[in-house]
């Protein structure tokens, strides 16, 4: 039995919290085992055919009565239970002897193999499972609704919840806690349309049990057993004290309709140009005059201020047509940023040439900097072709561990950095960013990445580079202050994201920024670390 | 029957998923038309199985072949432009 005042903690979906009565979501009546038929093949056929008709039905029905978010969701996941390959790839089990139900299972995890090791596949194919299920179900008998009840108000729980489970929320429904699933999940996407307060990948929540009274605190990532008004954690505010913040934020862009949204923010300059998208779409490489033409729109364009430019960012996982990149088995680790230096040096002297050009013409301040760079050797020998295609300023993404060490080894040769925390994260945790299974992991509050953040702007500072931080972890106001704090030179952050990190640098003071710092760099994991950060801020905004 | 033979690019950022795959396969049932889609040198499957064009993996930026059995050329150009801007995401 939980006590009062226990926290579960998970991930936090949405800003408003709830107080209501668990209830907890039963466990479907158990499917049937693998069987085979009495040997009818027809017969089975047949009722394959009605029961994935029955579904299809059921599902339809659902949908009526649902928003257009679901609807959309529901049309498509109908698409693929009556795919004709998926209905021919069963009939063959059932030739093979599987009763029907077995058979559309067997070809929905034939499927599922085809489909696996993909992100954008993977949450779908939980979905397709599900559906799997259902027609296994009807076929057997068995109801898998979810009875929830229609009156009174609950806080929901269950291990996760398909489009079909979540079709079927009532009124009474007004906060969710799942056990699994990420802040991706079809869950948390339905949770949020609706403003229903959700707290996802909630571990602790097997515990809870119906008739308990908890509190789910999204905010705070947390749900609270019996908690009360006064522990919901409100979202914090800043209120700036002066005009200027304690170092520069910068915007983010990758095109020119990017650059132009950007100067209508309060941004100082551009922290990471992504140069990709300009080519993502072209089938031959484009001439240095229509490259050269491109920039310097985007450069005329961009938030007075400097102009930090990437250079091209692809790999076999982002493939640039003309490039030709051939298929690898673990894209991340494989020939991608600056190691395409190897086959395609002329078209990265191409692009730093078309760049100069541009840089010209529009007389804006560039630096530019290469992607994926893991020795010294390779900073050094991008920094050469680039001093040599213009005048830049000149310097390197921090994104893999092994150039953290190197960075003394850059003095005098590089004039700034640039770490990329998303890829810094995914490369120091041995974590795939597209894995929904590891987010805990990517969570930039890790003290691991504190950590090396910490060390990349000690060895910068005493090597005389200048440092920034363009990872999505700059985006978040209050991580902004730690990396203040650390001694970072400035931080770009998504354009929509801009105004509130300027607001939470405005706010505090360089000392205060280390306080934070310190108060992060007790916590022993990433919760801890963010509340205890929290903590001293929500002190500092209050004096 | 004549065969038209063209290619298209998938542009939507994330690729070749449940969504463009269920409406090329509306409008080709609709059409009531042999379509054949594939990457090259992979061998093309008929585009009338969101799963089996999901099964492709194709992504952003790569570029697929595609077949339409019909005597209409006029008609069959028109089905490989809509397909391609359900690629466009």
């Amino acid at each position: 039995m939980l006590s009062s005042g226990t926290i579960l903690s998970g991930m936090g979906v949405g800003l408003s919290a709830v107080t209501a009565e668990v209830f907890r979501v039963k466990p479907a009546g158990a499917i049937p085992e693998a069987a085979k038929h009495a040997g009818d093949n027809a017969a089975e056929t047949i009722r394959l055919k009605q029961a994935i008709e029955a579904v299809a039905a059921q599902m339809n029905e659902l949908a009526a009565a649902a928003d257009e978010t679901t609807v959309e969701i529901f049309e498509a996941l109908n698409m693929l239970l009556e795919d004709e390959d998926l209905f021919d790839t069963a009939v063959i089990q059932i030739e093979a002897g599987w009763d029907a139900g077995t058979s559309f299972i067997r070809a929905v995890e034939e499927f599922a193999e085809l489909l696996s090791g993909d992100a954008v596949f993977e949450e779908r194919l939980a979905d397709i499972r599900d559906l799997a299920k259902r027609v296994a179900a009807n076929i057997a008998g068995i109801s898998l609704g979810l009875d929830l009840p229609k009156t009174g108000k609950f806080v929901i729980v269950g291990e996760d919840f398909s489009p079909a489970d979540t079709a079927q929320f009532t009124d009474a429904v007004i906060g969710v806690v799942t056990i699994q699933g990420g802040p991706t999940s079809h869950t948390a996407i339905i949770c949020r349309s609706k403003s229903i307060p959700a707290v996802v990948s909630c571990t602790g929540a097997a515990d809870l049990v119906d008739g308990m009274q908890v509190l789910v605190d999204p905010v705070g990532d947390r749900v609270v057993v019996e908690g009360k008004e006064a522990d919901i954690t409100k979202p914090l505010t800043f209120v700036a004290k002066s005009k200027d913040p304690i170092i520069p934020v910068r915007a983010n862009i990758g095109s020119l309709e990017d650059a132009i949204a950007a100067s209508a923010s309060a941004a100082e300059g551009v922290g990471l140009f992504r140069t990709e998208l300009l080519y993502l779409s072209a089938k031959t490489q484009p001439t240095s005059a229509v490259q050269a033409a491109s920039y310097e729109e985007i450069l005329r364009a961009a938030p007075a201020g400097p102009i930090v430019v990437r250079t091209i960012d692809a790999g076999s996982d982002k493939p640039v047509p003309f490039l030709n990149m051939g298929h690898e088995e673990n894209p991340a680790l494989g020939v991608r940023g600056y190691r395409l230096i190897e086959d395609h040096r002329d078209f990265i002297i191409d692009q730093l040439e078309s760049l100069e050009l541009a840089r010209q013409a529009s007389g804006r301040e560039v630096w530019v900097m290469a992607p994926m760079i893991a020795t010294a050797s390779e900073a050094l020998e991008f920094a050469e072709l680039a001093r040599s295609a213009g005048n830049f300023k000149v310097g390197i993404m921090v994104e893999t561990p092994s150039i953290v060490y190197q960075i003394p080894a850059l003095q005098g040769k590089l004039d700034f950095i640039s770490v990329g925390t998303n890829d810094l994260s995914q490369y120091l945790f041995a974590a795939d960013r597209m894995n929904p299974a590891l987010g805990a992991m990517l969570n930039p509050w890790q003290p691991g990445l504190i950590g090396a953040l910490k060390q990349i702007s000690d060895a910068c500072a005493a090597a005389g580079i200048y440092s920034g931080v363009c990872g999505e972890s700059a985006s978040d106001p209050a991580f902004a202050v730690l990396l203040a704090g650390m001694g970072f030179d400035s931080v770009s952050s998504s354009r929509s994201q801009v105004g509130a990190v300027r607001q939470a640098l405005s706010a505090v003071s360089k000392e205060q920024a280390k306080e934070v710092l310190t108060a992060a760099l007790t916590g022993s994991n990433a919760e801890e670390a963010k509340s205890n950060a929290l903590g001293v801020l929500s002190a500092i905004s209050e004096n | 029957m004549t065969t038209t033979k063209s290619s298209v690019t998938v542009l939507d950022p994330i690729g070749l998923h449940a969504r463009p795959a269920g409406q090329i396969v509306k409008l080709v049932k609709e059409s009531g038309l042999e379509v054949r889609m594939g990457k090259a040198g992979q061998g093309l499957v008929k585009a009338n199985s969101p799963l089996r064009m999901m099964a492709m993996k194709a992504k952003t930026g790569e570029e697929l072949l595609i077949e339409v059995d019909s005597d209409d050329e006029a008609a069959a150009n028109d089905l490989i432009a809509q397909v391609q801007e359900f690629l466009k995401g």
